[in-house]
């Protein structure tokens, strides 16, 4: 059933909106994208980040106002969704409530002229693969969630489309189906290798299904990496905010040596591997520092901060602590390997961190919304 | 907080009542129902069965006769032909706009603009449309004798009463398609789209089969407008297009013949029923749910391409100038002294209608004062026992009050004849009888509102108001009273505006003593002094539109952020 995979450009494309309020305002701005033949990216911000935007002018839902979406060579930027050949999954599925399952799947190759015979052979072999080859002469309401999930990703893929488009396409199911869920896409994408554009507002998801990821607010793409790169080496305040948990602590540059850098933090000098690397020392600017990377000891050793606990919340696999050090409230996460009882509050503790933990941050005015 | 503890209240939606309050008040409606739905109907029956047979044998060879008389049988085929003719072309029509005002990307004042022209027959006496054809199209019409200078021409028959009760009635096809437009999602129409779908192709296989129970729904009300309307076909249809509610109407008031009309007015009944029967239980489940989460809101799909929507448009602003030019017509005829013959500007029509017309106003008014809030407290005390007390014969009672709702007007109207001549209940020639015909016709358009509001109203309110103690009525009192005001003033606007301008039923109700505007017009039409008859329609048409417009102001007031919304035309 895979094509040959073809890649997505999306080139400096942007789209205004007339707002009641704010008058005009920029959906996506800018927004460039290079999607490799076969590779699943992953559109992820909060929402209004213009991510669902930038996905309807791929599928040619909206037309940009500026800027140019190709697939593989072909510069499809005027051409209408129906003559794009792509396969779009919906955050509410919008199976057409009135055909049957079958006839649901067979509409796209119904459209394409298909033979019956041809109809009837791919309609079977694609619901077999998404697990439904019994429900095909049912209707979409007599469905679950994910099994009308199922049906929706079998239309959408059983026309072989150039580029296949998620938006959002979990979000109406329970916790426990989405983790199911969003393995099965993962594994039939990488089946049929389709060049794959997914839209999520979450980011363990995103994490869960890409290849790469790329980070939108407020219109623009603001990172890209693979989810390693995202979560380690966060370019933003927003993006270290948005993607995992952070604590954010001010700090000043004291001097640049190289490739580290001491930075005046915690009422302590901190040696960090700077990400910007245009700072000159005095620079104000946050560290961020990931609960996890922070170590949490009774017995202080030597050189580790000094701290008292807050507040306790024991969640099974982990303790999350609410800690105070010096001026600062800092989120730490201990992991329990086995029975453990948690610190009680106004217990005195050390905390320590590896060097390369640490990621240093210019302050920027963006805020995670 | 055992699990046998919490499954009562999750299985039952209502509860059994042991209020004494609501025990009196279902007996109190029972009352009223026996009365005045349930009796006249059986009395009509009755009436119709001993009609020629005498003293109590029942003579059922000369009412076959009768019903078997060719000119019966003709009239009875016509009304039929009509009615599925209106529905046809009024369901189309009511598409047309609709469809354009849900997919042609329209600015806010072009909709506002269709819902205006569209409201205008709605709230006109039924044969307003029905006077400005004749103005324009009859012996001396502007159009057939005036531009065309023809003479001799006859508008009257089978076209131009299903032109005038067209476009009377396509309102209702439009405000019943509407919603459904609105509610299809528009990401089913772009995935259709997206899986390679031309326009063309997405409206055929997606958008018009989900709007497939509307247009049904559509059709089956028109089908039931036209059947019932009689106005109409008196003025329009002339002689050579006999239909069954003008038939029935001739049959009494020309022979006074009561028996004869009501075996005609029984033979609607039939069709009258199957279409009502056809709405409520079969088309009603077969609406499609496609509302889901993200759906509305959203950028609608772009399902008319630029050709397409200039055709459109240009089709809606046709029939919005035929409808705007009607209604301006009428006006013009009420300021000139003659239309047709002496375009003089006066204001003696309106001084006619203040002087010798004034009896008809004022009694118009008060009845439609004194129905408006019996009609509404009504509505909403039925639809609220019905949906949320389990009571016997709940079902029934439901079904019961929506008869006279059902029923064409010519059938209640000769019913209600029939049964409050004599003893023991004499109304004729009251105010009263009047009163109870509107109230039990149009009360249950505020049933249905209630019904409707209630459905969407968790329960689970009123479990926490007795939750704390409060008592039925007082739970009715503060919890869910507030929440179906809207309901409340839906039922007013509607007895409202029926009262202010039906015919069919209480033509047969009126006396010396109480009559109405709407009879009043018919019978300026019949003695052709056409020129109070306009100033009459346009005097309605305003008072109309102010009260509904001071109806809508108090529903948007009503309204609790968040809680459903009930329009004034919805069901």
């Amino acid at each position: 059933m895979s094509g040959t995979a073809m890649g997505v450009d999306v080139d400096r494309v942007s789209k205004r909106f007339a707002h009641r309020v704010k008058g005009e305002v920029y959906a996506a701005r800018d927004v460039t994208l290079r999607v490799q033949p076969g590779e699943f990216l992953t559109l992820l911000g909060p929402s209004g980040c213009g991510k669902t935007t930038t996905l309807r002018m791929i599928a040619g839902f909206e037309r940009p106002d500026a800027g140019r979406i190709c697939f593989g060579n072909d510069d499809v930027t005027g051409v209408p969704a129906n003559r794009r050949n792509i396969g779009f999954v919906f955050q509410n599925y919008a199976l057409f409530p009135h055909l049957s399952i079958f006839e649901n799947v067979a509409y796209g190759l119904r459209v394409r002229g298909e033979p019956e015979d041809a109809i009837t052979r791919a309609v079977s072999d694609v619901l077999a693969l998404v697990g439904l080859g019994a429900h095909e002469q049912q209707f979409p309401a007599q469905l679950s969630g994910g099994e009308q999930q199922r049906v929706a990703l079998a239309r959408a893929i059983v026309i072989r489309p150039r580029v296949l488009l998620f938006d959002e396409p979990l979000s109406n199911l329970d916790a426990k189906l989405r983790v199911q869920m969003r393995h099965e896409i993962r594994d039939l994408q990488r089946r049929l290798s389709i060049t794959t554009i997914y839209v999520t507002h979450d980011q363990e998801e995103a994490m869960a299904v890409s290849d790469r990821i790329a980070v939108m607010n407020q219109g623009r793409v603001v990172q890209e990496g693979t989810a390693e790169d995202l979560y380690h080496r966060p370019a933003t305040q927003f993006v270290a905010q948005f993607v995992g948990r952070v604590n954010l602590i001010a700090g000043v540059v004291q001097t640049i040596n190289g490739r580290s850098a001491t930075i005046a933090a915690l009422g302590r000098a901190i040696v960090a591997r700077p990400s910007p690397c245009d700072l000159i020392a005095g620079d104000s600017v946050q560290i961020a520092l990931r609960p996890e990377a922070i170590a949490i000891a009774q017995t202080s050793a030597p050189g580790s901060l000094q701290a008292t606990v807050l507040s306790s919340v024991f969640l099974g696999d982990k303790v999350e602590y609410l800690v105070r050090c010096g001026d600062e409230t800092l989120q730490v996460a201990r992991y329990n390997a086995g029975p453990t009882t948690p610190l009680a509050a106004g217990t005195a503790v050390g905390l320590s961190f590896a060097e390369d933990a640490v990621v240093v941050l210019r302050i920027s005015r963006e805020s995670a919304t | 907080m055992s699990a046998a503890g919490v499954a009562p209240t999750a299985v039952v939606a209502g509860r059994p009542s042991r209020d004494i309050g609501i025990a009196l008040t279902v007996a109190a409606l029972w009352l009223l129902l026996a009365l005045f739905v349930v009796y006249p109907l059986v009395m009509l029956f009755a009436r119709m069965l001993g009609m020629l047979g005498g003293r109590g044998s029942v003579d059922f060879g000369a009412l076959l006769a009768l019903l078997t008389d060719r000119n019966q049988l003709r009239a009875f085929w016509n009304s039929l032909l009509l009615a599925f003719l209106v529905g046809t072309v009024g369901t189309l029509a009511g598409f047309l706009f609709a469809f354009t005002a849900t997919r042609c990307r329209l600015p806010r004042a072009a909709v506002t603009a269709i819902d205006a022209s569209v409201l205008l027959p709605l709230v006109s006496p039924p044969f307003t449309t029905a006077i400005a054809m004749i103005f324009s199209f009859g012996p001396r019409g502007l159009i057939t004798y005036g531009v065309f200078g023809l003479k001799g021409y006859t508008v009257y028959g089978l076209g131009a009463t299903l032109f005038s009760e067209a476009l009377t009635y396509f309102p209702i096809a439009y405000l019943t398609l509407r919603p459904i437009l609105t509610a299809i999602d528009s990401n089913i129409e772009g995935m259709a789209q997206s899986l390679g779908a031309s326009r063309w192709r997405v409206f055929r296989t997606v958008t018009l089969p989900l709007t497939v129970p509307g247009i049904a729904n559509a059709f089956l009300l028109l089908f039931a407008a036209s059947l019932a309307d009689f106005a109409t076909p008196l003025i329009l249809a002339g002689n050579s297009f006999p239909v069954l509610p003008t038939q029935a109407y001739l049959q009494i008031t020309g022979l006074f013949d009561l028996r004869g009309g009501a075996a005609l007015s029984f033979a609607l009944l039939v069709p009258a029923l199957i279409v009502f029967l056809l709405q409520r239980y079969w088309v009603s489940r077969r609406f499609y749910v496609t509302i889901t989460g993200k759906g509305a809101g959203q950028t609608p799909f772009d399902s008319v391409s630029p050709g397409g929507r200039i055709v459109l448009i240009a089709s809606v602003i046709s029939i919005t100038v035929v409808v705007a030019y009607f209604y301006a017509l009428l006006l013009y005829a009420s300021l000139v002294v003659a239309l047709g013959a002496n375009h003089t500007p006066t204001l003696a029509h309106y001084r006619v209608i203040f002087t010798d017309g004034w009896n008809a106003i004022r009694d118009t008014l008060i009845i439609a004062g004194f129905s408006m809030p019996l009609g509404g407290l009504y509505g909403i005390l039925l639809g609220y026992l019905v949906t949320r007390h389990r009571f016997p014969g709940r079902r029934t009672m439901e079904a019961v009050s929506m008869m006279n709702y059902a029923l064409p007007g010519t059938i209640v109207g000769i019913a209600y004849l029939i049964a409050f001549n004599d003893p023991p209940l004499v109304l004729t020639g009251t105010a009263l009888i009047i009163i109870a015909c509107y109230v039990f016709r149009y009360g249950p358009t505020g049933i249905r509102a209630t019904v409707a509001l209630l459905q969407q109203i968790d329960p689970s309110l009123e479990e926490a108001s007795q939750g704390l103690g409060a008592r039925s009525g007082t739970t009715f009192r503060r919890v869910t009273l507030p929440l179906i005001m809207p309901a409340f003033f839906a039922g007013l606007g509607i007895v409202f505006i029926r009262s202010m301008t039906a015919i069919s039923a209480t033509i047969f109700l009126v006396s010396i003593s109480w009559t109405l505007i709407t009879v009043k017009i018919l019978e300026d039409i019949t003695e052709l002094s056409l020129g109070p008859a306009a100033a009459f329609s346009v005097l309605v048409v305003v008072i109309v539109f102010v009260v509904v417009a001071g109806i809508s102001r108090v529903l948007r007031e009503f309204r609790a952020p968040g809680a459903p919304g009930v329009s004034l035309f919805g069901g």
